[in-house]
């Protein structure tokens, strides 16, 4: 594995992007369109008077966060509500790298570069690691500033406890960690797919599949069965980082020069 | 340089590629010659380790295809078929990212990229996307990626194919530039005057090899080899005359020219001239017939490899 390579497929890749604005405006605005309105839906539940909270569904909801016991129901609500917010965030890494990931190797067969490009020294893994990490950075960076941004945000949308129930290192863990990692899921699948199939629009397809553990896990929260804790996430990042090390292995396995070169059209 | 020993290539019951056996010496320019569909992209592509032969062996750069993949693209150049650049990049980082490739450092990439620039007369356009780029200009860029690392070997896949002719004849100016610098090359066209001009020798190519060699030896192998004599006002014993050298084969009279078979005209040419002056003849001029490129084509193409036999 040559680092100098991959660092200049990821060069290339970057260049293209740049050039290219209006994909970058297209992965930019559904970051933020997902970090707005949750802060506006929290702010729009913190001004209007909502329906009180039965018994039942206040200790069903301690039940899961015993420390907040002291919080009122609406402290309780919001509380929840954001930690599910920041968990759709979650999506973000993996919905925003598709296209790019899906386009990967379709693209340079559409533009005819992938054969001279084959035609040097280039390495399958080196090229599917070089198009992952470059697919990714975006997307990574877009969930890191919806992150920032709804914590900069948040002490003026819900109250200074809540605020502060919501500081849980738990989500530095999720930006740094697992955004990254579920980001390289979704490109590795895309590129794999990409050089499996000749459309682009069935690698968007198919690599949108990835999205559904994450919206289980949001289901799980909605109902009630499942909280996001410290535990689970590191849990959810050693899973991932495996599946993110054997997608890239198969994709080096799968990834047939000669089916690609000589018989997509 | 290249040695290709029963090389095969199927896909599925077609078989694009048969049994060719053939040498590219170093320095060599080698045209590989034949239609739309003979097999000659294929081949290529198998020696330069892209898809590998369904038979046969090959050699390039002194590595053995299929096992020293690696060592063979980092050895060769290759001009795709289609220039296949990045649009949305400029001329520079199309370069650059390939020199970065095939292995070379930031500063001797940016020195070699702009060698190249300079070489082929795009220093000026370095900067600006390849998108707004002519076909000639996308051309040479390509060449110039394929050449960066300083290839041993270089394959030219239709480098003319669609080009204007302006344009083709300043690709055709720098890929005889290259055979001049000692460069190996392996040309791919079906462009006879291209071959004729440009290659030191051609491989004639439908899926089989039907035939090797010089254009001139080609043409030889097929037709033989002809003197055509003018006189004023022939007679039948002048043409007993020039019938009567021992080299003669055979003669062809229409009119006052005569058309003259002989195994060698450099010797038999000046026999002939002095039996027909010495029978009084005048001799208007002595030309060897020479046949296009495109018959010999054509009947090779046409007949297999037993033309000519």
């Amino acid at each position: 594995m040559s680092g100098a390579r991959v660092g200049a497929v990821v060069v290339k890749e970057m260049q293209e992007m740049r050039r290219n604005r209006l994909l970058v405006v297209t992965m930019l605005l559904p970051a933020l369109a997902l970090t707005v309105l949750p802060l506006i839906v929290l702010r729009v539940l913190r001004a209007v008077p909502q329906r009180p909270m039965s018994p039942d569904e206040v200790s069903g909801l301690l039940a899961l966060a015993p420390q907040l016991t002291s919080f009122s129901a609406e402290e309780l609500l919001q509380v929840f509500l954001a930690r599910t917010f920041l968990t759709i965030f979650l999506i973000l890494p993996l919905i925003l790298p598709l296209t790019i990931a899906a386009h990967s190797i379709i693209g340079e067969k559409q533009m005819r570069s992938l054969e001279p490009l084959l035609a040097t020294p280039i390495r399958t893994g080196e090229l599917l690691l070089g198009k992952s990490l470059s697919a990714m950075a975006p997307a990574v960076v877009a969930t890191w500033l919806a992150y920032l941004l709804f914590f900069a945000v948040a002490p003026w949308v819900v109250t200074g406890r809540v605020y502060q129930a919501l500081l849980d290192p738990m989500w530095l863990a999720a930006a740094l960690l697992l955004a990254p990692l579920l980001s390289l899921l979704s490109v590795s699948c895309g590129v794999v797919i990409s050089s499996r199939v000749n459309d682009t629009r069935a690698a968007q397809n198919t690599g949108g599949l990835l999205v559904l553990p994450v919206v289980a896990l949001l289901g799980g929260q909605a109902l009630g069965w499942v909280l996001l804790d410290y535990r689970l996430m590191l849990a959810g990042c050693l899973l991932v980082a495996l599946i993110d090390a054997g997608v890239l292995w198969v994709g080096v396995l799968l990834f047939d020069r000669e089916t690609i070169l000589t018989r997509w059209k | 340089m290249i040695r290709a020993e029963g090389l095969s290539r199927r896909f599925g019951a077609f078989t694009a590629a048969q049994d060719l056996s053939f040498e590219v010496k170093g320095g060599e320019v080698f045209a590989l010659l034949g239609p739309n569909g003979a097999g000659k992209t294929t081949t290529v592509r198998m020696l330069a380790c892209l898809i590998a032969p369904s038979a046969g062996r090959a050699r390039v750069a002194d590595l053995e295809v299929g096992r020293e993949d690696d060592a063979i693209r980092s050895r060769i150049g290759f001009l795709t078929e289609s220039p296949g650049l990045y649009d949305r990049l400029s001329a520079t980082q199309n370069l650059t990212f390939f020199a970065r490739l095939q292995g070379l450092g930031a500063r001797e990439a940016g020195a070699r990229v702009a060698r190249y620039l300079d070489l082929l007369g795009l220093t000026g356009r370095g900067d600006e996307p390849v998108s707004g780029f002519s076909k000639g200009m996308r051309q040479k860029l390509a060449i110039a990626r394929a050449l960066l690392h300083e290839p041993q070997v270089l394959f030219l896949d239709e480098p003319t194919s669609g080009l204007d002719p302006e344009s083709a004849h300043v690709v055709r100016d720098f890929i005889a530039g290259l055979r001049a610098e000692g460069r190996t090359v392996l040309l791919c066209t079906h462009n006879l005057d291209e071959a004729d001009r440009l290659a030191d020798r051609i491989g004639v190519v439908k899926q089989r090899m039907l035939a090797v060699g010089t254009a001139e030896s080609l043409r030889h192998q097929l037709y033989g080899r002809r003197l055509t004599v003018r006189l004023r006002g022939a007679t039948d014993a002048q043409v007993a005359a020039a019938r009567a050298v021992a080299s003669v084969r055979e003669i062809e009279r229409d009119g006052d020219r005569l058309v003259i078979a002989v195994p060698d005209p450099e010797t038999a040419a000046p026999a002939i001239v002095r039996e027909l002056v010495r029978t009084g003849a005048d001799v208007l001029s002595v030309t060897e017939e020479r046949r296009s490129l495109e018959e010999v084509y054509l009947r090779v193409v046409h007949e297999g490899p037993g033309a000519g036999s």
